[in-house]
């Protein structure tokens, strides 16, 4: 490294006041008045809400090995807005959306929030995969003063922390916590004798510590004779779980519990076939193993009848639960739309715009406060079933089954069958809540 | 720190073993990373950044031939070798090659940019969403060893990776490349004073380092997620692998990536808290204590 | 005095900017003061003492899990912001005594894997960082000085104005160290070590002195985060955010006082604007940071000032 150069009072002048004219020029969008654009500008009395365009920000995972999430619940919102718009609108007003990738990251999706909500200008902001992501948001909704529906971010914390214990109103989540996962899984197991020995492998963060913590916790009461082995932990992009799955496999467990999810719920799946682990277990449940892509991802593997009818998977909503007519029209559409069967971020994600169309209709009004009266204890059905947002941490209630992976003729991939289905309130925690003890 | 240390439940002989199998079947696709970035920097000084991002284009050639288009599994091995090759060629040959008198840090520098660009370019290419190829028929089943069933594409893992080293040896001790090679990386200026076109020289080693890491990724398709980003994730891996086994030295680079594996492995067993921690600590270690790694000097 | 006389005018634009400038522009502003401390600090290193460090998150996660613990303790803003910095500094200096001794390749791996080592340890310590999900709920507390006065920090104008004065404060103090003995004694390691070890310079001791202030000026960075986004997680220790710096660093101009600083602004700008256009903002960066290196060492800046364009 030679001489540094001397800068020249100049230059330094020229640099700087252009920065920072050039900084305030295109951070207010480049002539523009730079004001903050504000969302409720009343117009002369044409639409009930007082705008022409209700604008809805989204965020989700948009790339890497849980990429297909974030494209859900695109194509979800997507499908409900084109659905919606076709039709007039809400109270006369069209919807816009801006879907924004949160890279995993709760740096990136405060950042998104943010900018969905002062700058671009969105009424309603929903979405969000991350659980991570989740707890970094929620606390700055109030200064934003925007409601967010959340829609996978699946920590038990984020309702019952965050609204329950500190009051954060603006929080909502319509997806299924991990009590899904967790206590669904041990109220299934509860009635199988001959397992007693149980292994984890889990995900090497929260959703995988409370998921364990909780199955364990529930499965325990009923079942006091059971015993948990062996647990082995997976950092994310753990891409080879062969050590994982020996790790826990030397235990000799009866039956392994497992979290990773996405693209790596389908490689450890794989992976453990190659180990010969159904050989010698006698159940293995994938957490969010009802999820599209990761029954894409094992189709043939179940054709083939490898996982021996072993394999048990829970979701957060299931194509082929409930038998109604809301679901099956949801579901032709989208694939009609999408080519593709949706996955339950994707009916997250279109039950949550239409979630704020019932909050929208019911407020006559954009107003975060308004909303939130209008939310609390809304009972609205949807493609998933009848959701109940609970007014005391406002989390919706529907009930989802877990079933055992099968294939059936009628679809072209794979299925939860052999439904085991439970009340919501059987699985569900409720308040006052026990912190959770999650240790590793 | 609130949990228990380590778990240890009656681990018998059996157990640890097979779990050390297991790492060994791991540390082989670190050794082809990490066999790469070491040749690379003993012989053309420039420690590559984006050697992960070549792995990972590896993964992505061969999911695509073997994958989407239907090609022989071998031959798709062989086709995302010589794509990767290629990109390498252009790398070095248009971009390294103009900045080996510079700093080591501008050197960095230049490899990081082309991280940013290879792991938006396969989003842009093949999409952001993770792929999941199918796993070839010959390969499936498993043997048994210590009375536990092992993948057979495990145990091909390590079979590949030990030729590898052997292939590799071989050609930097026996052939008329491989000299030429190691006189280049001792002393530049007699080896071209003895009329060594270097800078073809070292097009051709930046190539073939590229080539290694891309075997690495291509092997890993059937049983792994090809998604962007995987190349970084190795990268601090074999930075390590290379650090602790001395940088530039091959057979550091082998020693090395058992070391980092079998951890792993042990780890996962043995230690579920500190793994992570526990690498970086090595590799702190090493570099305060010998520098030049186990094997350097 | 013609600089000065710029300078005046740039604080004074910069102080007017919550009158003309949107919330969400606001906070990408104090998102930009934060880097260019955190670079200001990194250059230290590298553009004056020729040590590219790859870990210098590390003290930045410090600086913020620091004044983290301490907010949701006690909640007076002045205690946070101090004690993270000096926490950052005493761990910048012990990791310093150990890293310094090497140099180039070792010395940048060596950061890079302490720097690792402190994300980890952020993600595996639950009790203490709240580990993945970090430290929820920071209040962003009032600025007091107890018996003197209490500034209320609700509205992010205020809290703009102390970013803004740490921010003035650190290139003020930046300043006078380039221009002092020390500076100098850096410069000259930089340039040519064996040289000014004959003159009687201790090359260790300085290098130690550059590590350290290195690691202050990023736990300052890192103190000012938590009032802001009222969470702080391990992420902000990866190595991914030690290239921050570095970019903007490279992009503004390593030769440069200055280029540390405008390399902030443009970074966050570029993110910004390429961010509204594509989802592929990665590989915009990546041809930047190539074309950069191959021709434009000296940054945005170094094209401004071509004299001496050497290297």
């Amino acid at each position: 490294m030679r001489e540094k150069r001397k800068i020249s009072r100049r230059a330094f002048l020229k640099t700087a006041v252009a920065g920072i004219g050039g900084m305030t020029l295109a951070l207010n969008g480049g002539g523009a008045a730079a004001q903050e654009k504000s969302p409720a500008k009343p117009k002369p009395a044409k639409k009930v809400l007082g705008v022409d365009v209700i604008k809805v920000g989204g965020q989700g995972v948009i790339s890497g090995a849980h990429a297909d999430y974030g494209w859900q619940i695109q194509a979800g919102a997507t499908l409900a807005i084109e659905e919606i718009n076709a039709k007039g609108g809400i109270l006369g007003s069209k919807l816009e959306l801006k879907f924004m990738d949160e890279e995993l990251k709760p740096a990136v999706a405060v950042k998104n929030a943010r900018y969905l909500a002062t700058d671009w200008g969105a009424h309603l902001l929903f979405g969000v995969d991350s659980s991570g992501s989740a707890m970094a948001v929620g606390p700055i909704l109030p200064e934003l003063d925007r409601i967010c529906v959340f829609d996978h971010a699946s920590t038990h914390r984020l309702t019952e922390e965050l609204v329950y214990g500190k009051g954060i109103k603006q929080i909502f989540r319509i997806a299924a916590p991990v009590y899904q996962e967790s206590n669904l899984a041990a109220l299934i197991f509860k009635e199988f004798p001959n397992i007693k020995r149980w292994a984890g492998i889990h995900c090497d963060y929260e959703y995988g510590y409370s998921t364990w913590a909780l199955f364990q916790d529930t499965l325990k009461k009923y079942r006091p004779d059971v015993e948990f082995v062996s647990i082995a932990w997976a950092p994310f992009w753990t891409m080879d779980f062969s050590s994982h799955i020996s790790a826990v496999m030397a235990a000799n467990p009866d039956a392994i519990h497992a979290t990773p999810w996405a693209g790596e719920g389908v490689m450890l799946l794989r992976q453990a076939l190659m180990m010969g682990v159904f050989d010698k277990i006698q159940a293995w449940f994938q957490c969010m193993g009802g999820s599209v892509d990761l029954l894409e991802g094992i189709s043939n593997e179940v054709a083939a009848g490898k996982f021996k009818d072993k394999l048990w998977a829970t979701a957060r909503y299931i194509h082929n639960y409930p038998d109604t007519p809301e679901n099956k029209k949801f579901v032709e559409s989208f694939r009609k739309r999408w080519n593709r069967f949706p996955n339950y971020s994707a009916e997250n994600a279109y039950s949550t715009i239409y979630v704020f169309k019932a909050a929208l209709e019911k407020a006559r009004s954009l107003k975060t406060s308004d909303l939130i009266k209008a939310l609390e204890g809304l009972k609205i059905m949807t493609p998933a079933g009848e959701r109940y947002f609970r007014p005391e941490d406002h989390q919706a209630i529907y009930a989802v089954p877990g079933g055992r992976v099968v294939k059936d003729p009628n679809y072209p991939l794979p299925i939860l069958g052999d439904l085991k289905i439970f009340s919501p309130q059987a699985y569900y925690r409720n308040p006052p809540f026990e912190p959770l003890k999650m240790g590793k | 720190m609130g949990f228990p240390l380590f778990m240890i439940e009656g681990k018998d002989m059996e157990t640890l073993a097979f779990q050390g199998l297991v790492g060994l079947s791991v540390s082989m696709y670190l050794w082809l990373l990490a066999a790469g970035l070491t040749i690379v920097f003993g012989v053309l000084g420039v420690l590559n950044f984006a050697h992960g991002s070549l792995f990972m284009l590896g993964a992505y050639f061969a999911f695509t031939y073997y994958g989407l288009w239907g090609v022989n599994f071998w031959l798709a091995i062989a086709m995302s070798l010589l794509s990767v090759g290629v990109v390498g060629y252009f790398m070095e040959r248009f971009f390294l090659r103009h900045i080996y008198h510079m700093d080591h840090a501008f050197q960095l520098l230049l490899t990081f940019g082309f991280i940013l660009i290879f792991d938006d370019a396969v989003k842009m290419i093949w999409g952001g969403v993770a792929k999941i190829p199918p796993m070839p028929s010959f390969f499936e089943g498993t043997v048994s060893v210590v009375g536990r069933p092992f993948p057979v594409y495990n145990l091909f893992i390590i079979g590949a990776g030990v030729a590898v080293a052997i292939v590799v040896w071989l050609l930097f001790e026996k052939t008329w490349w491989g000299k030429m090679v190691r006189a280049s990386a001792s002393d530049r200026e007699m080896a071209s004073a003895i009329g060594i076109n270097i800078p073809r020289l070292f097009t051709g080693v930046f190539a073939f380092g590229a080539m290694l890491a891309a075997l690495g990724g291509a092997l890993g398709t059937p049983v792994r997620v090809v998604a962007p980003g995987i190349g970084s994730a190795m990268i601090i891996q074999a930075f390590i692998i290379t650090v602790i086994g001395g940088l530039g030295n091959l057979k550091g680079a082998f020693v090395g990536a058992l070391i980092v594996g079998t951890v792993s492995a042990y780890g996962i067993l043995l230690f579920p808290v500190f793994e992570l921690f526990l690498i970086f600590l090595i590799m702190a270690v090493v570099l305060m204590v010998k520098p030049q790694g186990l094997f350097g000097g | 005095m013609k600089t000065r006389l710029a300078v005046l005018i740039l604080l004074f634009l910069l102080a007017l900017l919550p009158f003309y400038a949107g919330k969400y522009a606001l906070y990408v502003a104090i998102h930009i003061l934060l880097l260019s401390i955190f670079s200001l600090g990194f250059n230290l290193l590298f553009g004056y003492t020729g040590l590219l460090s790859f870990g210098q998150a590390g003290f930045y996660a410090v600086g913020a899990y620091g004044c983290g613990k301490i907010l949701l303790a006690y909640p007076s803003l002045l205690a946070g912001i101090v004690g993270g910095v000096l926490l950052a500094g005493a761990v910048s200096l012990l990791l310093g005594i150990l890293c310094i001794r090497h140099t180039r390749i070792y010395f940048s791996m060596l950061t890079l894997s302490f720097g690792m080592m402190i994300f980890s340890l952020a993600w595996k310590w639950r009790d203490m960082t709240g580990g993945d999900d970090g430290l929820v709920g920071i209040p962003r507390a009032p600025l007091e000085v107890p018996g003197l006065f209490k500034i209320n920090m609700a509205a992010m104008e205020n809290y703009y104005y102390v970013v803004l004065g740490f921010a003035v404060l650190a290139i003020y103090l930046f300043h006078r160290i380039i221009h002092s003995p020390m500076g100098l004694a850096m410069q000259g390691i930089r340039d040519s070590e064996t040289r000014t070890a004959c003159i009687g310079i201790s090359v260790q001791k300085y290098r130690l002195v550059a590590f350290t202030i290195a690691g202050l000026y990023a736990g300052l960075a890192g103190a000012l985060l938590p009032p802001l986004e009222s969470t702080v997680t391990p992420p902000l220790a990866h190595w991914s955010h030690s290239a921050e710096p570095v970019l903007a660093t490279l992009l503004g101009g390593i030769y440069a006082f200055s280029g540390p600083i405008v390399g902030s602004v443009l970074f966050y700008l570029l993110k910004d604007i390429i961010v509204r256009f594509t989802e592929y903002w990665l590989i915009c960066l990546g041809i930047i940071v190539v074309i950069l290196v191959m021709g434009f060492r000296g940054g945005v800046v170094g094209i401004f000032v071509r004299e001496g364009s050497r290297r």
